[in-house]
């Protein structure tokens, strides 16, 4: 097979090389690699574009005379396939590789070596030892995130199989726009084809593969899309004032905007805690049992009174 | 390692690759060269070979790259087309963005530098291909390189460490043996000697690490004589949220045969009672222990110590 990858890079070098647009007839005359009948010709130049094309290279298309559009030309743009980040400091390949290496045995490492082998190849000695001691690990094997993200990158609908509330499986197809990662979960970004707005996915909650739909560049975000705004919102924000004992519900504690003051009750906190989803924090309160008691609002507190008579009911 | 055909796609990613790479090392080994792209020697001078006939059209000498390999140390001459570092996929930009977003959030107050320099190539990135992913990691870069070393120079911790489970932060020192996983969160397995046993320490609840001494504990045994405790209940709302909750997986009750409409019951497991018990409290609304009645025992007590506080008087307004 190493007569198709002869070809590609015959191709790529010739193409590289011109500072005119190049005919087909010019290529299949020239470059080395293309026989067999003219169809055959079209049909092997028609899919080395598309390999190069995979590999991040880009032909541009051109015609040296407007009046005759059928002798369209070819050739690459060394600013298109050069490295794009410029010049960069010793410093700067430090961190770039850093960042890289995070990926090491996880979902995306083959993008990650392929990367650091370019920032590498730039030659420039990485200057680790201006940089503290750190090690950066994307925990997550999920082979739909690579999906995702190249999906993303290309503008490729995707489609699949979603586990609701209830556990059974919804078909979703999305324009995805973007992944993030908070509290150690990711989740995919994008515009439901179906329900026509944004919604987010929990990575972890997609059953089966992530499959492409249709020809990559089929979209375009749209431009009201902000994900810094959309990864904080959702319901709105309520705001609840909690008895907490002394030295205990940490982890809830941390989350108190207000310092921790000392309440009219000997041992114990008030606190103002904000949530968004009821049900969520209910949850959440219920886990520190007698540590955390709520005052307002009234409706988060009749709740658990009412959840606490149920367990008292039934286990007491 | 399974052997896998490389596709003349990747040959090809590879061939564009080696060309700057061996233009700035000139003169690496063969085998520094294959190490550096993972790949086997076999493969290296294969790719070599197949370089040596490309170039440009014409394809006389003087066209062609010219490769010498021979004595076991790779150069490369009349390569100037390709020698240009090439540019970045838009997936391994991705990459490199979320590998900053990992850095950023580590470092410490006085490096503001590279904050700035972090900041500064995010903006670049972004400007290429968009705001198309942010991460906020939960666990420390910096404390899991000290626990990476630790491991390495066979060395002792000090940690910080925020137990969920006692709803505790306890300053413990600990002999690291071995990093590893628990359903998707990375845990510490080591030999805590504020304990005396073996624990298991999730990553993204140390608060602090500290490097000391040589430890001169050997471990070898393992925790395998850890007690297990199992309970069974129905789950009949919420069940999705309530099967992540207890780290259940949920292609049991998405199995046919299961009918989630009436509720799924279903076993769960844990090391630790407390925890169980935590998570019934968090659950009351929709789960029911069936099995066994101790532990049902056990959440009724607590949540009825937690009604008489709200029932007390002294905790309302």
């Amino acid at each position: 097979m190493s007569r198709k990858t002869e070809r590609l890079v015959n191709l790529t070098i010739a193409l590289l090389a011109t500072k005119r647009y190049i005919t087909k007839s010019e290529i299949f005359r020239t470059v080395d690699g293309y026989e067999g009948t003219a169809e055959s010709k079209e049909r092997m130049f028609e899919r080395d574009k598309d390999d190069l094309r995979n590999l991040g290279i880009e032909i541009e298309v051109g015609s040296f005379d407007p009046l005759f559009e059928d002798e369209a030309g070819y050739r690459i743009k060394p600013d298109s396939y050069q490295f794009q980040l410029g010049e960069v400091s010793s410093q700067e390949i430090s961190l770039l590789s850093l960042a890289a290496e995070a990926w090491r045995g996880a979902a995306l490492d083959g993008s990650a070596l392929t990367a650091l082998r370019k920032l590498h190849a730039i030659g420039i000695e990485s200057d680790i030892e201006s940089i503290p001691d750190l090690a950066p690990h994307a925990n997550v094997r999920d082979k739909n995130l690579q999906v995702a993200i190249s999906a993303i990158t290309s503008r490729q609908k995707i489609s699949f199989k979603y586990l609701s509330e209830e556990l059974t499986e919804q078909d979703r197809k999305i324009a995805p726009y973007a992944v993030t990662s908070r509290y150690g979960h990711w989740y995919l970004y994008g515009l439901d084809l179906e329900k026509l707005g944004i919604r987010s996915f929990r990575l972890d909650r997609i059953s089966g593969d992530i499959a492409p739909e249709g020809k990559p560049g089929s979209f375009e975000v749209d431009e009201e899309f902000d994900l810094s705004s959309l990864s904080k919102s959702g319901d709105e924000v309520r705001t609840a004032v909690i008895y907490l004992r002394v030295g205990r519900a940490i982890a809830l504690r941390s989350r108190s905007k207000t310092s921790s003051t000392q309440s009219a009750i000997a041992g114990w906190d008030l606190v103002e805690l904000n949530y968004r989803d009821q049900e969520r924090f209910i949850e959440e309160v219920l886990w520190y049992g007698d540590d955390a008691i709520v005052l307002e609002p009234k409706s988060v507190r009749e709740e658990i009174v009412k959840r606490l008579e149920l367990g008292v009911k039934r286990y007491g | 390692m399974v052997k896998q055909a490389t596709s003349p796609i990747t040959k090809t990613a590879r061939l564009l690759d080696l060309v700057p790479f061996i233009t700035t090392h000139q003169g690496i080994s063969i085998k520094d060269l294959a190490k550096e792209f993972a790949i086997s020697s076999e493969e290296l001078l294969d790719d070599l070979n197949t370089l040596w006939m490309c170039g440009l059209p014409g394809y006389t000498p003087l066209e062609l790259i010219d490769l010498s390999f021979e004595s076991g140390y790779v150069s490369i001459r009349n390569a100037e087309i390709l020698q240009k570092v090439r540019l970045l996929t838009k997936e391994e930009l991705v990459v490199i963005a979320i590998g900053l977003d990992f850095l950023k959030e580590s470092l410490s107050k006085d490096r503001e530098d590279l904050v700035l320099a972090i900041t500064s190539l995010q903006t670049k990135i972004k400007s290429l291909i968009g705001d198309i992913a942010q991460v906020t990691p939960t666990v420390d870069s910096a404390h899991r390189a000290v626990i990476l070393r630790a491991l390495k120079e066979r060395k002792n911790l000090e940690i910080e460490y925020h137990s969920l489970i006692r709803d505790q932060i306890s300053t413990r020192v600990i002999t690291p043996l071995e990093l590893g996983e628990d359903k998707g969160i990375e845990v510490l397995l080591a030999y805590c000697g504020t304990a005396s046993g073996f624990r298991t320490f999730r990553l993204d609840n140390v608060k602090q690490a500290k490097l000391l001494d040589a430890s001169d504990f050997v471990a070898e045994a393992q925790n395998s004589s850890e007690e297990i405790f199992r309970a069974k209940c129905r789950v009949h709302s919420r069940l999705r949220t309530t099967f992540e909750r207890f780290r259940l997986e949920t292609d049991i009750a998405t199995s046919p045969g299961s009918s989630p409409g009436k509720g799924i019951t279903v076993e769960v497991t844990s090391f630790s009672q407390d925890w169980l018990v935590r998570n019934f409290m968090s659950t009351l609304a929709n789960t029911e222990i069936t099995n066994p009645a101790a532990l049902a025992k056990s959440v009724g007590a607590k949540a009825r110590t937690t009604l008489e506080l709200y029932k007390s008087g002294h905790f309302s307004s």
